[in-house]
């Protein structure tokens, strides 16, 4: 491991505080995996739970290199980016269980979650790259206004044999849309391996068959993505139109938290946690900088607990919707968005 | 050269010029002609709606709805797309997140099956869980007896009523088109706008040139009244049965003829205050028989006016099969004023 940390010693990219900040999103969208996967397998969580695990260096890495204002349209396995960009954990945690303080009141479960109107992120659907035509709408919505926001849409290797991830690309590079696509290349599609989803040696250079930039990075290396995508967002910003960015990793855990995933092999799994932690990673590469030392992690370490059982008791004091608030919110004149939701569904499932 | 000079210059050899240019002498507006001022005037009226579709451009559209609107417009808010249905909504949606109010038309509705997801799971889906709003508009030519075959005369109506979250248009004359379209267009919410083809250029009428006209999303209108039985119907299907209306009173049977004009959120109020009148309903619908519009219509009726009734609720509808070319087949497919005639003789014999 310390000869890979020399391997992947970059340039700093980032200020001290910055490069801090990176290792605390890392380990808290670390930290919140393995404590949610804890409660799912103890019956305590409802609903689906899907890990992002091992590929934290990836989502961490391309949601910093976007401003506020611009917008990520990310699927159900980027938590760890939308907590980036600005998600509340708190209104995360009352979204797994139900709640009215979750991102959806309650209309929808797990990592199925945004915030547009806060910190403009896309509200996550199952059917990928469902997001990828809507972020080419946003990104042409900036274009038009003239200014210099940017779109950046995530999805995974699977999403990349659907027709719309062609079309989206395609569309992006002919009206030169600020845009960044990213692919999180975790090198399985629920049971599908690479071989199975496309028969070039990566997806990155399809980039040039639409006529935009492709870029191949090593997603245990957050700084490397960090480093891809700014210069990605940067081109988009200053007009000169998409990029493609495939970021590899493995995924840790199962499609879904139901899935044991035995069809990985073992030596492969191994290999990566032990060789490619992208969180293990970049804490010995800011010890060894000494941009934090022991103290610094232990101490960032407890302000994560802390942040998650703030998390949690939140979303348990939480109340569920009112029932009869389900058929409300259709349409937008009935008002149920515009005012605060019906609050008497109690804290106790029926 | 400005877009003002191109339009005056365009318009005085027959192309540019506004859409009420192209009214007939003593000032009626064909169905094509009423939509197209709808278009027009929104698009003048509101610099944040904008088009975009196949061949919407240059083109002026695969039936010249849009013709003269990249001239006036320009080609931003008249945009031409490569053909990708999925991103042709994606699109729209997005830019609608982000405040724009985007037209999207299809070529023909058949069409629609090609974006069907981003229609059915995105648009129609979004505004629930969100509480984003999504001022879409869907055009699209719907309909058959203009011997077009299978794949560019279906009614999908039923389809996307069915979604829950899109409302669904289908007016039979100029105005109802004209002042539907308009009210669509400043609607929060997406719809969608089914335009009959064989309509198009068959009926005009004096429509008003009020900026400002409107006709109400959802409100059905009694198109003709009558004591005896009530047509509730839609769509080309209006006039039919105003045909076998006509061709009835002269055998002295009063019919009344309940156009729809939404089908969904469909106005239970007016086709159940009809029902109350006459007591004998027939569902006359273009789109298919089994779980088509004209089954939830009749079960609306049966459910909800069973006391009124004197005789079982009739549907008139094709057959569950693809529309047929040969002039034999569609006619034999599609309900005839005949087919209307007779089932309004035997539902009096009740």
């Amino acid at each position: 491991v310390a000869t890979k940390v020399k391997e992947r010693k970059a340039e700093r990219p980032l200020p001290d505080d910055d490069l801090r900040q990176v290792l605390y999103l890392l380990k808290l969208c670390r930290y919140f995996d393995e404590r949610m996967e804890a409660f799912y397998r103890q019956g305590r969580l409802p609903g689906a739970l899907y890990s992002g695990r091992g590929q934290e260096g990836t989502h961490v890495g391309v949601a910093y290199a976007l401003r506020p204002d611009d917008s990520l349209f990310p699927t159900h396995r980027d938590l760890s980016a939308q907590l980036t960009k600005g998600l509340d954990l708190k209104r995360v945690m009352a979204q797994y269980w139900g709640r009215i303080d979750g991102y959806t009141r309650g209309r929808d479960g797990n990592s199925h979650i945004g915030d547009w109107q806060g910190n403009r992120t896309w509200t996550v659907m199952s059917h990928l790259p469902i997001a990828y035509p809507a972020a080419c709408g946003a990104a042409l919505a900036y274009k038009r206004a003239g200014d210099d926001r940017v779109a950046m849409g995530i999805c995974g290797d699977g999403s990349t044999s659907n027709g719309r991830w062609h079309e989206s690309l395609n569309v992006s590079a002919i009206f030169r849309l600020p845009v960044v696509w990213v692919v999180n290349n975790n090198q399985f599609a629920y049971s599908a391996p690479n071989e199975l989803e496309f028969a070039v040696p990566t997806i990155a250079e399809r980039a040039s068959a639409y006529g935009m930039p492709g870029v191949r990075v090593d997603g245990a290396n957050v700084l490397e993505v960090y480093a891809a995508a700014r210069e990605a967002v940067d081109r988009a910003r200053s007009g000169e139109g998409p990029t493609l960015i495939e970021s590899v990793s493995l995924r840790w855990r199962g499609h879904a938290g139901h899935d044991p995933a035995k069809y990985v092999p073992q030596e492969l799994l191994e290999r990566y946690v032990a060789e490619e932690d992208p969180v293990k990673i970049f804490e010995e590469l800011l010890l060894e900088w000494g941009t934090v030392n022991k103290e610094d992690v232990q101490e960032l370490e407890e302000r994560i607990e802390r942040a998650f059982q703030e998390g949690h008791d939140f979303a348990q004091a939480s109340p569920f919707p009112e029932p009869g608030d389900a058929t409300k919110g259709l349409w937008v004149e009935d008002g149920y968005w515009a005012s605060e939701p019906g609050r008497d569904g109690g804290t106790e499932a029926s | 050269m400005s877009a003002k000079s191109q339009t005056l210059e365009a318009g005085a050899a027959g192309h540019g010029a506004e859409p009420r240019g192209k009214r007939t002498e003593d000032g009626q507006a064909t169905y094509l002609i009423a939509i197209a001022e709808a278009l027009w005037e929104e698009m003048e009226r509101d610099d944040r709606v904008y088009m975009l579709g196949e061949d919407i451009g240059v083109y002026g559209g695969a039936f010249k709805v849009t013709e003269g609107f990249i001239e006036r417009f320009g080609a931003e808010r008249v945009m031409d797309t490569p053909i990708a249905e999925e991103t042709i909504v994606g699109m729209a949606i997005g830019s609608a997140m982000e405040g724009l109010r985007p037209v999207a038309e299809f070529q023909y509705a058949d069409f629609m099956s090609s974006g069907f997801d981003e229609i059915t799971t995105a648009l129609a889906r979004y505004h629930y869980r969100s509480g984003v709003p999504l001022p879409v508009v869907l055009r699209a030519p719907s309909g058959g007896m203009v011997r077009a075959s299978s794949f560019h005369s279906i009614n999908p109506e039923p389809w996307f009523a069915h979604a829950g979250g899109i409302k669904v248009m289908c007016p039979a004359f100029p105005s109802d088109a004209k002042g539907l379209l308009k009210s669509a267009i400043r609607d929060d919410n997406p719809c969608l706008f089914l335009e009959h083809k064989w309509i198009y250029r068959r009926v005009k009428e004096a429509v008003s040139e009020d900026p400002d006209f409107l006709v109400p999303i959802g409100a059905a209108n009694v198109r003709r009244e009558g004591d005896d039985v009530t047509i509730v119907t839609y769509g080309a299907m209006v006039h039919k049965a105003l045909e076998a209306a006509q061709s009835l009173e002269e055998k002295g049977m009063s019919v009344e003829v309940v156009d729809l004009r939404t089908v969904y959120p469909l106005d239970e109020q007016t086709v159940l205050g009809s029902i109350e009148k006459t007591s004998r309903a027939i569902v006359l619908s273009e789109s298919y028989r089994f779980v088509g519009i004209g089954a939830e219509v009749a079960a609306t009726i049966a459910e909800k006016a069973f006391e009124h009734l004197d005789g079982p609720v009739v549907r008139l509808s094709p057959p569950n099969v693809p529309v047929p070319f040969s002039p034999t087949l569609e006619d034999a497919f599609l309900p005839q004023v005949s087919d209307i005639e007779q089932a309004v003789e035997r539902l009096s014999a009740w």
